[in-house]
């Protein structure tokens, strides 16, 4: 079976804030030392796809530079392997505009189709963070000679209006789609993933659907009644770390003593680009439990329940507890650091105080995006030594020490630079 | 810089390392956690700008060949230049070994000339250290050098370990004496790195490889040019060692968990590059404790660890203790279990409640006495150590020994022993 994978990763992952800020979603950091692309990239290789095909749009350079020509996941390849397919703008006697959703950069992208010749292409999500051998869902899409088939999954009532929800028959075919609803009967969601029969796809992009621009919204409700559309019901770990909140508790669950999600079965590695670093090292008044601890890193303080990047260091008497700490971030001596995610190149000042206090007003900008507690700082800040910062903080990428103030910040607000 | 050509000698055996160097070649034994030996000399050159190098090997070479494969991590998979394991062969009219570094090198000049060399720099894939061998090759150049030797003081007790001169006051080598039993002759040491221009080097090799079977640098080549040739020593001051035997190996492995370690491994501007596994991050468990250690990824800390060096994909049960010990990729250690000052190569299965290193009795290896005598325990790679043992010190298990040769000592293996002899 010819199968070419195309993973839709040109989303914002708004709801993520100073994360999102420089990076899109499936490039942001996960689990340490992955990206959250490289659960759907390394299912592709290990359900035996070598073709893929990775659709960028917002801010592609980190996951241009993390992919590269694919290396780590051996889709550097002579025939197949890997190709970055940038957005585009339309010829002039086509309108000269630019692709506006996820079908819409499918349909621009069809004469990559046309060329790799595959008999079913599987359009997967580059944000989702799951373990999934594709080959039982393609199996039944071609055992039912499927035009369309959907990964779904149940979910519970109250989650259904964050999804495309989805009735099956008791013959496994899908009966309605509705995106998003905001009451449903329907307990079973699609995963954003579908198989599609390759002649299918690319008659519907250019014919019936020419004027759809989005698989959920657009192009899946409508095809209903005019092909065979079945769902393959996924029962295994599957999350969407699209929020701050789901984005923490997806980090935290690998803490636990046998997460959902397993990381370390050597029949189904989660490949990634590895950096170059010497092994963790924690020093003599240290103290570490509960924790994921990244090569390159250096721990002289204590850090609890937490997820350290590589290079990260964490200075003596620091405290880190229910904390994030991406790559190369510094902890200053003294410091606390409490409920807080860090993107790279965090620097935290000596006796500063993150996450602070038992207040927890929401973020004053986005009070539905960051209300549980948790302060998310951006790249490469620098917070002043000493300083207090409550929580529900906000602090943009590249803010300098001398930008803060002397009073400290209180919980719910933004730091913007 | 002129073309030049490294040329690492990396098929010694190691034999003072015992298990360790049972079954793969002493530059392939694994240090730091992440590393092998010959990763820093391979660092070193692409550090250094040399891309173009040529790995002798030998003994055991299988564990080398898979690290290095095409060279990736070092970015020596080049089309022109990148590196080259080159293994002994057979020819017509002559089937042996190399007899010794210089021979090797001799045998291998098609390659010097192959690549078209103008200089060779010869070193040594069991050397920890770094350092930047353009100023050497500069030093060599400037000096109108026929040889350069790559030369550091060493302390006098250790001279007899080394090729020790002497020289004048513009570092022309006056003197070369291998391995001097007496302690006269000063403490400038060789450290078995060598600049040669490939003319002179194939000459030198040609004309002595008749004399002698077993051709060395430091006993041979070095010697006969130092009349009538300008040989000249380049020092190096730096960190250096070689970890020659159990002792120094464990010392200098522990030595990086100080908080001043004897050489950064984390320098942006000089990585010392290796072949990664590709593992999860460390995991560290609720009740896990990790105390003046270094743990490579995949690991998974469930237990007590102490002033340890662990490489990836070790398991430390619930309840286990490793403290003052090596512990290689993974090697699982069971509920309760206890190591103290021991080192277990790859792959090693350590049962519940099985304390490795046990007791105060310090008698010497029966087999190995002067190799295994201080007291540290070696197990071998992929051995199975059965649950609810003690296991004394000085001890050296076998690779691949299996329950049942266990059997024989009744649950309690005495300081000294060795398990798993075959024959």
């Amino acid at each position: 079976m010819n199968i070419l994978a195309m993973i839709l990763a040109g989303g914002e992952g708004r709801e993520l804030g100073v994360l999102t800020a420089h990076r899109a979603e499936a490039a942001v950091p996960f689990g340490g030392k992955y990206r959250l692309i490289d659960f759907t990239l390394s299912n592709c290789v290990n359900s035996g796809i070598y073709d893929v095909a990775v659709l960028t749009q917002y801010q592609p350079r980190s996951l241009n530079d993390h992919i590269g020509i694919g290396k780590p996941w051996d889709l550097d390849r002579a025939r197949g392997g890997v190709r970055l397919l940038q957005p585009f703008q339309r010829a002039r006697g086509q309108g000269g505009t630019w692709q506006e959703g996820t079908a819409d950069a499918v349909r621009f992208n069809l004469d990559y189709i046309t060329e790799r010749n595959p008999e079913h292409v599987l359009i997967l999500a580059g944000d989702h963070i799951y373990k999934m051998d594709y080959n039982a869902l393609l199996h039944l899409h071609v055992e039912t000679n499927a035009d369309v088939t959907i990964g779904v999954r149940s979910v519970s009532p109250f989650e259904a209006h964050r999804f495309g929800m989805v009735m099956l028959d008791s013959d496994g075919s899908v009966t309605q789609f509705e995106e998003k609803p905001k009451r449903t009967r329907s307990t079973t969601a699609s995963m954003g993933i579908y198989a599609f029969k390759r002649s299918f796809l690319e008659q519907w992009l250019t014919g019936e659907g020419l004027t759809q621009h989005d698989f959920g919204r657009d192009v899946l409700p409508s095809l209903l009644k005019k092909a065979r559309v079945f769902g393959f019901n996924y029962q295994g770990y599957w999350a969407d770390v699209g929020t701050i909140q789901a984005y923490f508790e997806a980090n935290m669950a690998l803490l636990s003593e046998t997460p959902a999600l397993d990381l370390y079965d050597p029949d189904w590695v989660i490949h990634t680009r590895s950096e170059e670093r010497p092994a963790v090292y924690v020093g003599a008044d240290a103290r570490v439990d509960g924790n994921l601890l990244c090569d390159g890193c250096r721990i002289d303080g204590t850090v609890t329940r937490s997820v350290i990047g590589p290079g990260v260091y964490v200075a003596p008497g620091a405290i880190v507890r229910d904390a994030i700490l991406m790559k190369d971030s510094h902890v200053g001596e003294g410091a606390i650091v409490d409920h807080v995610i860090t993107d790279k190149r965090v620097v935290i000042g000596a006796g500063a105080r993150v996450g602070d206090g038992e207040d927890n007003t929401p973020n004053q900008l986005s009070p539905n995006r960051l209300n549980t507690g948790i302060t998310v700082i951006g790249k490469r800040a620098q917070i002043p030594a000493g300083l207090s910062i409550g929580r529900n903080v906000e602090i943009n990428m590249n803010v300098p020490a001398s930008v803060f103030p002397k009073e400290g910040v209180k919980s719910g607000e933004t730091i913007m630079g | 810089m002129a073309n030049t050509l490294a040329i690492i000698l990396a098929g010694g055996a190691g034999t003072r390392l015992s298990v360790l160097s049972e079954e793969r070649s002493k530059p392939a034994v694994p240090f730091a956690a992440r590393y092998r030996i010959i990763d820093f000399t391979l660092s070193n050159c692409v550090n250094s700008g040399i891309y173009n190098i040529a790995v002798l090997t030998q003994y055991r070479p299988r564990s080398l060949n898979d690290h290095i494969g095409v060279g990736k991590p070092w970015d020596l998979d080049r089309a022109r230049g990148g590196i080259r394991l080159l293994q002994p062969y057979q020819a017509r009219g002559r089937e042996q070994w190399y007899g010794g570094t210089a021979d090797a090198v001799y045998q291998n000049l098609d390659d010097v000339r192959e690549q078209r060399a103008e200089q060779v720099l010869i070193l040594s894939g069991d050397h920890i250290y770094k350092m930047d061998y353009r100023p050497m090759l500069a030093f060599h150049q400037e000096k109108n050098a026929d040889l350069t030797v790559g030369v550091m003081n060493v302390p006098l007790e250790e001279t007899d370990r080394f090729g020790i001169m002497t020289v004048n006051e513009d570092m022309r080598i006056t003197a070369f004496f291998e391995k001097p039993k007496k302690r006269d002759k000063g403490t400038l040491a060789s450290m078995g790195i060598y600049v040669f221009d490939a003319q002179t080097l194939a000459e030198q090799l040609e004309a002595e490889s008749p004399k002698h079977a077993d051709l060395d640098f430091g006993k041979h080549v070095i010697p006969g040019m130092i009349e009538t040739m300008r040989v000249f020593a380049y020092p190096f001051e730096g960190y250096w060692v070689d970890v020659g035997t159990i002792q120094s190996y464990w010392e200098t492995n522990l030595a990086f968990l100080e908080p001043k370690p004897p050489l950064n491994l984390d320098d942006p501007s000089w990585v010392i590059h290796t072949k990664s596994s590709e593992r999860p991050p460390v995991k560290v468990g609720l009740q896990g404790q990790l105390r003046k250690s270094m743990v490579a990824n995949g690991s998974n800390i469930r237990g007590r660890v102490e002033h340890s060096v662990l490489s990836p994909g070790v398991y430390v049960s619930e309840g286990a203790l490793v403290r003052d010990s090596i512990v290689m990729n993974d090697v699982w250690i069971g509920p309760g279990a206890v190591l103290d000052k021991v080192i277990v190569d790859k792959g090693t299965v350590v049962g519940a409640g099985t304390r490795l290193g046990f007791g105060e009795d310090n008698k010497p290896n029966e087999l190995e006495p002067d190799k295994i005598n201080t007291g540290i325990t070696v197990v071998g790679k992929g051995a199975h150590i059965p649950a609810n043992i003690t296991v004394g010190r000085n001890v050296v298990v076998m690779p691949r020994a299996d329950e049942e040769m266990f059997q024989s000592f009744g649950g309690n293996v005495p300081s000294g022993a060795t398990v798993g002899v075959r024959g």
